[in-house]
């Protein structure tokens, strides 16, 4: 493990965040926020000394390891989220450092839960440092210098691996370099055709920056304290529903639809996800229209499929306070939470394809006590799936309960009740924002106290990097070479 | 004819074999000189050491004189490039044993002409499909197609209570005019006959008839036998013939189970084969066998790469009551054994491969050719041509030899069952029934 070259890649990072914070400076000053731009700029310029400097003064020969990949890709995050903290700080937008990371590590994580009880009175400059903070971690800023830097070569792959979400990424090109591209090429037209949606719907042009932005990231930030409830314009709604979905699609597919190659129905993970969404939707919508909580049939199924896209691809707009739901439709949504996006997308959770495989194997565990010399081979689609991979997702899928297990055990030592606690947890392992109780629909975690979000802060960088990526640094063989004895 | 076969491996050692039997001249080119020295002293053949796809090997073997060069070594590859060297110093067929599916695909970007190749023959395949139709034709201890699978000649005995035992084949005909099999042999305590219009058929005899597929599946009732559908089929082992067997199964929506007793092997296949169960288990483990249903199974194949463990296998399946048990086997010491035994049938690797190239190689225009594991005799597909002997003659006049009999004649699309006054022509292919004492007479009224 060298650690010059893991700091080298770090603080290189740090020069790309600093020139996208510039930009929330520059917006700002559109606005005629001159304290705000100067903030914003100082911070900027902060991160880019520091970065820099560090950049300088380290040097980076040869590979990365698959422990320096780790490494990287973990420490990138935190320094990331800790520099993105400045804006906040430095415009005197929260006073709280641990506050500020909070919010920058829900930022970059894509989750969208915020310690903000009103944000309307925000600048626009940290608006859209907000919601900017989504769109990079979205795809992914190590993805992003993959695209733009040839310069981490070989090692690019352990780093891809390790921050794209999914159990096994896939190349669509020979080069991971263009890989990467493709990727954030596909991310912004989206984000692109989403505006101009929102645009051509009466939105202005600010919202409808942010909201894309928070959208195709499946974050969840927005520039309104009501979030997406504040439009009442059902289209706005629609447009809204339709890019969740999307960005919790696996890229590659639509990469792929767009070179004239659509596979989407060939996917069995997608018609997984798909139908489960859709499945979701259908039964909230009944449970409502039957409860009485909407009179008509078109709100009942939007705001049934929006709260179901919201959760499932861990987005975490609102449309409408799913808490006063009856507590069926509730339920659905909070199983919902174990699901996440599918595979190559920008959601988090577990993600479609592990609940699936999951699934798979469990009936052939049923199955095998019926035939027990049986030898059977989970599936995706036509695939076999190799034993090693499907023990790794049973690994993944145990760690991450775990997390959110122990997560909402010392949210609940800390004093929350059970379901603040456990919505708290799920909310933020999953990268979802809004949880259930204190921090459901219409809540946020500005009341938590700070040792509360520096744990959930933590659980939202574990959750965002898929658990092993973070975890495997608290192993003690990572840092130590094995002894060998020959 | 000279033929110069590339592999002396199983299946090249037993065509050498076969063809220098019939008065073929016969080159063996095989890498190995142990294995070319063994040939040398088994056979009438002529060997030569050395890599059948060099050029210079193939002009040592006088290629350019050959009528046929069969590449039949176990690389896809090297049979590839043989064949195409062979082609360009001027042979004049081109067969090539091919496994990889990809080789052999329709959808391949080298289409089999463009390869210069005249039969790709894939012995894993050709045993599994052989095996499939034994499956299917409940009965049968024997099946064979021709025609492109619009013809099959189909063995079985003649069970107590069938309605055909007693009776005279004239009468038979008359009975089932409208139904068109023609009775090519009978077996009778080990006797092979070909049947006059007044020999009878009695319980216990062995038959042999030639008939429309579609009409196929009406003759095991009339022999005695029950209707039955192929639903359930246990593959014990996992031989490449057991996995081919398998997708065949699957492609037809027959329920499959396949065993092995390496584990490394069941997930290979597991992995192939999405809708089987398969199962890691010795072929041989009563017990497993039982609590996995065998008994009342429809059909329970054999097929774990060794003869004596398939006998066994086979033996233990009847004994629990599976309907009809197949097993693989390639010596042919023991294929006599098998209806003793009471296994219903037994398919050979070796000589489902050795006919499939037969069929191709003939003397005159033979397009098909079945020997039969059980007896003595061939049945062959011929086509006539401009100048044969037969052509244009009413059947009754020809004077066709005792020992063989028309089985059918195909005439564009239709199917003749000949009568005494049914005349051949020219382009007709017609196929025969022939013992080996009958098949070099009727060879010469071909040619």
């Amino acid at each position: 493990m060298s650690l010059r070259k893991v700091a080298n890649v770090v603080g290189l990072l740090q020069v790309f965040v600093a020139l996208f914070m510039a930009s929330a400076a520059g917006v700002a000053a559109i606005y005629g926020e001159a304290e705000s731009a100067l903030a914003i700029l100082a911070a900027a310029a902060i991160t880019f000394t520091v970065g820099g400097a560090v950049y300088k003064t380290t040097t980076f020969e040869g590979d990365v390891t698959t422990r320096e990949g780790f490494a990287i890709v973990t420490l990138a995050w935190a320094a990331t989220a800790i520099f993105g903290a400045l804006p906040y700080l430095l415009t005197g937008t929260l006073g709280s450092p641990v506050a500020a990371v909070f919010e920058a590590m829900s930022g970059f994580t894509t989750t969208g839960a915020t310690v903000f009880s009103e944000i309307e009175g925000l600048s626009h400059g940290m608006l859209f440092w907000r919601s900017l903070t989504h769109w990079l971690g979205g795809m992914g800023i190590i993805v992003l210098v993959i695209a733009i830097l040839p310069y981490l070569g070989v090692g690019g792959m352990q780093l891809f691996q390790a921050e794209v979400p999914g159990p096994t990424p896939e190349r669509l090109r020979p080069r991971i370099t263009q890989t990467a591209k493709l990727l954030w090429l596909v991310y912004v037209g989206l984000t692109l055709v989403q505006t101009l949606l929102y645009v051509a719907g009466g939105v202005g042009w600010f919202d409808a920056v942010n909201h894309s932005f928070s959208t195709l990231a499946t974050g969840g930030f927005s520039t309104r304290d009501a979030s997406l409830a504040a439009f009442e314009s059902p289209y706005i709604h629609w447009v809204t529903i339709a890019f969740m979905y999307l960005a919790g699609v696996n890229f590659a597919l639509h990469f792929k639809a767009a070179t004239g190659r659509p596979m989407y129905v060939r996917d069995q993970e997608w018609r997984f996800f798909t139908l489960l969404l859709l499945g979701a939707a259908a039964v909230i919508a009944a449970l409502n229209l039957t409860a009485g909580s909407y009179d008509a049939i078109e709100p009942a199924i939007r705001h049934g499929l929006f709260q179901s896209a919201a959760i499932i691809t861990t987005t975490g707009f609102v449309s409408a306070d799913y808490e006063s739901w009856v507590p069926g439709a509730q339920m659905v949504l909070f199983t919902l939470f174990f699901v996440g996006g599918m595979a190559g997308s920008t959601g988090g959770g577990i993600k479609a394809v592990r609940v699936l495989l999951l699934l798979k194997h469990t009936l052939n565990e049923i199955r095998k006590t019926l035939h027990p010399r049986a030898i059977l081979v989970a599936r995706i689609g036509r695939k076999p799936i190799k034993e090693d991979v499907l023990a790794h997702v049973i690994g993944f899928v145990v760690l991450y309960l775990l997390l959110c297990l122990s997560g909402a055990l010392v949210m609940g030592l800390l004093g929350m009740d059970p379901l603040t606690a456990i919505g708290a947890s799920i909310a933020t392992v999953g990268n979802v924002g809004p949880g259930f109780g204190a921090v459901g629909a219409t809540d946020n975690y500005g009341w938590m106290s700070e040792p509360a979000l520096a744990i959930l802060s933590f659980l939202m960088l574990v959750g965002r990097l898929e658990i092993y990526t973070v975890l495997v640094l608290f192993h003690r063989e990572t840092w130590k070479a094995r002894r060998s004895y020959h | 004819m000279r033929v110069v076969i590339v592999g002396a491996g199983e299946v090249g050692f037993h065509l050498a074999q076969r063809l220098s039997e019939e008065d073929h001249d016969v080159v063996l080119i095989e890498t190995d000189p142990d294995r070319a020295e063994f040939a040398q002293q088994q056979l009438d053949v002529l060997t030569i050491v050395g890599n059948g796809a060099s050029m210079s090997v193939l002009e040592e073997a006088e290629v350019r004189n050959a009528r046929v060069i069969m590449a039949v070594t176990s690389r896809d590859e090297v049979n590839l490039i043989s064949c195409l060297t062979a082609r360009k110093l001027g042979v004049e067929y081109t067969v090539a044993r091919i496994s990889n599916p990809e080789y052999y695909n329709r959808s391949s970007v080298l289409s089999r002409e463009q390869m210069g190749i005249d039969l790709m023959v894939n012995p894993e395949r050709e045993c599994a499909w052989e095996t499939y139709q034994l499956l299917q034709s409940s009965a049968a201890t024997d099946v064979a197609h021709f025609a492109e699978g619009r013809l099959q000649l189909i063995g079985l005995k003649v069970l107590e209570g069938a309605p055909i035992a007693g009776r005279t084949l004239l009468t038979l005909g008359e009975e089932l005019e409208d139904r068109h099999y023609v009775t090519a042999a009978i077996v009778r305590d080990g006797v092979t006959e070909v049947p006059g219009p007044n020999s009878t058929v009695e319980v216990g005899d062995q038959i042999y008839l030639i008939a429309p597929t579609d009409e196929v599946k009406d003759i095991p009732p009339l022999a005695g036998h029950p209707r039955f559908a192929l639903r359930r089929v246990m593959i014990a082992g996992g031989s490449t013939e057991g996995l081919y067997l398998a997708k065949v199964l699957e492609q037809h929506g027959i329920e499959c189970t396949i065993l092995d007793r390496e584990r490394r092997r069941c997930v290979e296949m597991a992995e192939e084969l999405p809708r089987s169960l398969v199962l890691n288990a010795d072929a041989t483990d009563l017990e497993l066998l039982e609590m996995e249903g065998v008994s009342g199974i429809d059909g329970f194949v054999a097929a774990t790469g060794n003869d004596e463990t398939n006998l066994l296998s086979s033996l233990l399946a009847k004994s629990i009551g599976a309907r009809k048990v197949v097993s693989l086997i390639d010596k042919f010491e023991y294929l006599g054994i098998v209806p003793r035994v009471g296994i219903d049938a037994s398919v050979s690797p070796r000589v489902s491969t050795v006919n499939a190239i037969l069929r191709y190689v003939r003397r005159g225009r033979v397009i098909t050719v079945a020997s039969l594991a059980g007896i003595e005799a061939e049945a062959i597909e011929f086509q006539v041509e401009e100048g044969a002997p037969i052509a244009g003659k009413a059947l009754r006049d020809v004077g066709f030899p005792k020992d063989a009999v028309v089985g059918a004649i195909l005439r564009g699309d239709e199917i003749i069952v000949p009568r005494g006054d049914d005349r051949i022509l020219v382009d007709d292919d017609v196929i025969v029934f022939a013992l080996p004492a009958a098949i070099h007479d009727v060879e010469q009224m071909f040619s």
